[in-house]
């Protein structure tokens, strides 16, 4: 199996945020759970700006946390979405809830 | 300011986790930290908390980063508040909107904590010299505020100094265009009691106030001097020796002055170190340069100063033109200067029905696009009807030339005064207080010595001149001296002074009396170099240096006359 | 503006060269080259030759030379001057001061 985050990111962060880690681990688990239905609903009602804006902030976040597939995955979504382009979003999106799910576990077995 | 110094950083993201990642580094690092979630918050918490620093995501809701970047950049004034934007944006078009709002720099997702700290740590160096430089424009600005205001006090009182006098008489023109405040150059110009104009022109070294500097003593030397009818001569020396003396070395005035006799129709002019003057005859139409053959005021001592000047007569419609080397040194837009030819070209136009002295300031204003590097000067000067002088003349001019005009003076020296004093110096202070006889301070103490010890030495010594000719008589003629003046029991020299105010001059009659039994002087007048027993009594001395020197009675009366004129 | 200066090789002279304007933002390096020197020369030579332009301060600078280099005594030839220079130097009869070439 791949891995979905890059070790060295998170030892990096651990080391960081100390006691804080986990508390960290949580709220960008939070954040991903809150936002994965919001693109679906920007998808929906095609918009366009929350759509490109929510996979954005997906993108940053994950990054920071060294989850490079997912924040790859939308980085695509982000440029569809700037394109305003729905050709191809909805696969995108279930690829995000599958990979936030490797990355899920992964982050919390860390 | 030390880097231990924590800052106060503002952090604005709307992504919780990158919020938290943020504010641990940040705090981490030591600084304290302002944590919110949105642009509107991020310019609220600005007002209140005036942070050091500001790292802004670029898409948040309600406000984004790039409107709470030119909001705070706003806010914040003159005062740099570095703001770091948090982006995970790669495209070149949002990067360039990032800086257009006023960011600083970018800080790319996944933050790294060595980077962040690189950068705040120069941002907050920046910051601390861009405080510092501000300090400074303030305080550079204040003193220049205060320079100028000191300079605009001073200046009037240097207005009042140096540009008075006459120089709104009708027969003056002139332009004084200053580059600073103060002008390098200096224009003065007065009536002398006698009816003549005396003007003169300086440009001293550099601009501003330290050229204003010199240019205090000299108008105040000039109008000082001019007043009490001393002789262009005597101010000039007075000028050269005040400036050589206050002046530091590589600081000196180049000058022209100018005595304009309306009576006689004749000028006198001196030109140290200025430009040619030219002088624009009327009936003719030829200019006739007048060259500087002298050094700058302020250069040499007063011992080596050169005082001779050029006589020429000028006509009523003749213009002098003086000016400095503003005019001949003026640039155009390819740094070349107008120059003598172009100038004296101006003289030739004789189609022209503009003033020549309009013509030379509109060509070199044409010439030099208005822009100018050195001071530019320039005056132009006719003859006046002398009756039209006179009444310029009374404003200023209270008295009749000053000091001591007419007056007499009686002392009789007795013996025991010749062994312990000599009255030399005393008469000497007492003539100096005529103006017009202070030049003349070398040869009035030539005549008095020679007369005083004329009438002391073989008149109430009865010492015998012949004894002077050999060296053996010599000495012994000193020896005898001596002891003659420890014995002297009687005798007198009695001095009589008395001078008169005698056209533009005077005229100063000394009388040496002495209690001797006089000389065979009547033969001796009449062929005064060939006589053997003559000689001895410096006669043929003082007759070249007064205007009549007789003997009276026995012999033991003599009175020289000594003139002098106010134009010497 | 350059000023460059050197001494001569019997070490009796120091050679002062002036390049492009001199004015007064001359004043310090042209002080430099002759007050830095440790041993007085015997004599100076301010070579004029690319010397465009020269304006009172320079001639002030000049007096100050002068002074250093001993006032009424000193030896200070000007050299190599072009037209423009020799005028000014002419105007202010600085020949009365200085050996001018």
């Amino acid at each position: 199996m791949t891995s979905s985050v890059d070790a060295e990111t998170l030892t990096m962060l651990k080391d960081v945020m100390e006691d804080d880690f986990d508390t960290l681990i949580t709220t960008y688990v939070d954040d991903v759970v809150a936002r994965i239905p919001r693109l679906k609903a920007a998808l929906g009602s095609q918009n366009f700006e929350d759509l490109r804006h929510c996979a954005h902030s997906l993108k940053g976040s994950s990054s920071n946390l060294g989850a490079l597939p997912l924040a790859d995955l939308c980085m695509q979504v982000e440029t569809l979405a700037k394109e305003m382009c729905v050709e191809g979003v909805e696969p995108l999106l279930t690829q995000i809830e599958t990979e936030f799910h490797q990355v899920k576990a992964q982050l919390e077995a860390f | 300011m030390s880097e231990s110094v924590p800052l106060t950083i503002l952090i604005a993201d709307d992504t919780d986790s990158d919020r938290l990642i943020l504010e641990t580094i940040v705090k981490k690092e030591g600084h304290n930290v302002i944590s919110v979630c949105d642009g509107e918050e991020a310019v609220a918490a600005f007002v209140e908390e005036s942070p050091d620093m500001v790292l802004l995501d670029a898409l948040m809701p309600k406000l984004d980063g790039f409107g709470a970047a030119r909001k705070i950049k706003e806010l914040a004034g003159e005062e740099l508040v570095p703001i770091i934007f948090l982006t995970s944006l790669t495209d070149t078009e949002s990067l360039v909107r990032c800086l257009d709002a006023g960011g600083d720099d970018f800080l790319s997702k996944p933050y790294n904590r060595v980077i962040l700290k690189a950068k705040i740590k120069s941002f907050r160096r920046m910051r601390e010299m861009h405080q510092e430089v501000q300090v400074q424009r303030d305080q550079i600005s204040s003193h220049n505020d205060h320079l100028m205001q000191e300079q605009t006090i001073a200046k009037q009182v240097f207005d009042n100094i140096a540009h008075t006098g006459c120089l709104n008489a009708d027969n003056v023109k002139y332009i004084l265009s200053p580059l600073a405040v103060f002008n390098g150059d200096v224009i003065v110009a007065a009536v002398r009691p006698s009816g003549s104009m005396m003007v003169l022109l300086g440009d001293f070294t550099g601009h501003g106030l330290p050229a204003a500097i010199g240019a205090m003593p000299l108008a105040s030397s000039f109008y000082g001097m001019v007043q009490k009818g001393f002789s262009m001569v005597d101010i000039l020396r007075e000028i050269n020796q005040k400036l050589k003396q206050i002046l530091p070395i590589g600081v000196f005035c180049c000058a022209t002055m100018v005595d304009m006799s309306f009576s006689k129709r004749k000028i006198k002019i001196w030109n140290g170190g200025l430009p040619d003057c030219y002088l624009h005859r009327a009936s003719s139409g030829e200019v006739e340069p007048i060259r500087s053959t002298h050094l700058p005021l302020g250069v040499l001592d007063n011992m080596s100063f050169k005082d001779d000047c050029l006589h020429i007569e000028m006509e009523e419609d003749d213009r002098l033109y003086m000016w400095s080397d503003g005019i001949i040194e003026s640039r155009n837009a390819h740094g070349e200067m107008f120059g003598e030819e172009r100038l004296m070209g101006l003289f030739k136009d004789s189609a022209s029905s503009i003033p020549v002295f309009d013509r030379i300031l509109t060509a070199v204003h044409e010439y030099s696009q208005g822009e100018r590097d050195d001071d530019l000067s320039m005056i132009e000067l006719s003859m006046a009807d002398p009756a039209a002088v006179t009444n310029t003349n009374l404003e200023y001019e209270p008295q009749r030339y000053g000091g001591m005009l007419e007056w007499s003076l009686d002392l009789e020296l007795k013996p025991s005064t010749f062994r312990m004093f000599d009255p030399l110096p005393l008469l000497l202070n007492i003539l100096v207080e005529v103006p017009g006889l202070r030049s003349h301070s070398g040869t009035l103490y030539t005549i008095l010595a020679e007369l005083y010890s004329n009438a002391l030495e073989h008149g109430v010594l009865g010492l015998d001149s012949e004894w002077k000719k050999t060296p053996e008589g010599f000495a012994k003629y000193y020896a005898e001296r001596k002891t003659r003046v420890d014995q002297l029991q009687g005798g007198y020299v009695r001095f009589s002074l008395d001078h008169q105010v005698m056209g533009d001059g005077g005229a100063l009659r000394i009388g040496v009396e002495d209690s001797g039994d006089g000389f065979q002087h009547r033969e001796n007048i009449n062929n005064t170099h060939k006589s053997e027993g003559y000689s001895g009594r410096g006669i043929p001395l003082i007759s070249t240096l007064c205007d009549s020197l007789r003997y009276i009675g026995s012999g033991n009366r003599v009175e020289a006359v000594f003139r002098w004129d106010a134009d010497d | 503006m350059t000023i460059e200066s050197r001494v001569s090789e019997d070490g009796q002279e120091l050679i002062i060269s002036i390049q492009g304007r001199f004015d007064f933002s001359a004043h310090q390096d042209f002080r430099n080259s002759y007050e830095a020197l440790e041993q007085a020369p015997g004599k100076y030579r301010v070579d004029m030759n690319e010397t465009t332009y020269l304006d009172s301060s320079a001639l002030g600078m000049l007096l100050l030379l002068r002074d250093h280099a001993g006032g009424n005594a000193a030896q200070i030839e000007i050299v190599n001057c072009s037209p423009d220079v020799k005028k000014i130097l002419t105007i202010s009869n600085f020949e009365q001061l200085f050996s001018i070439q």
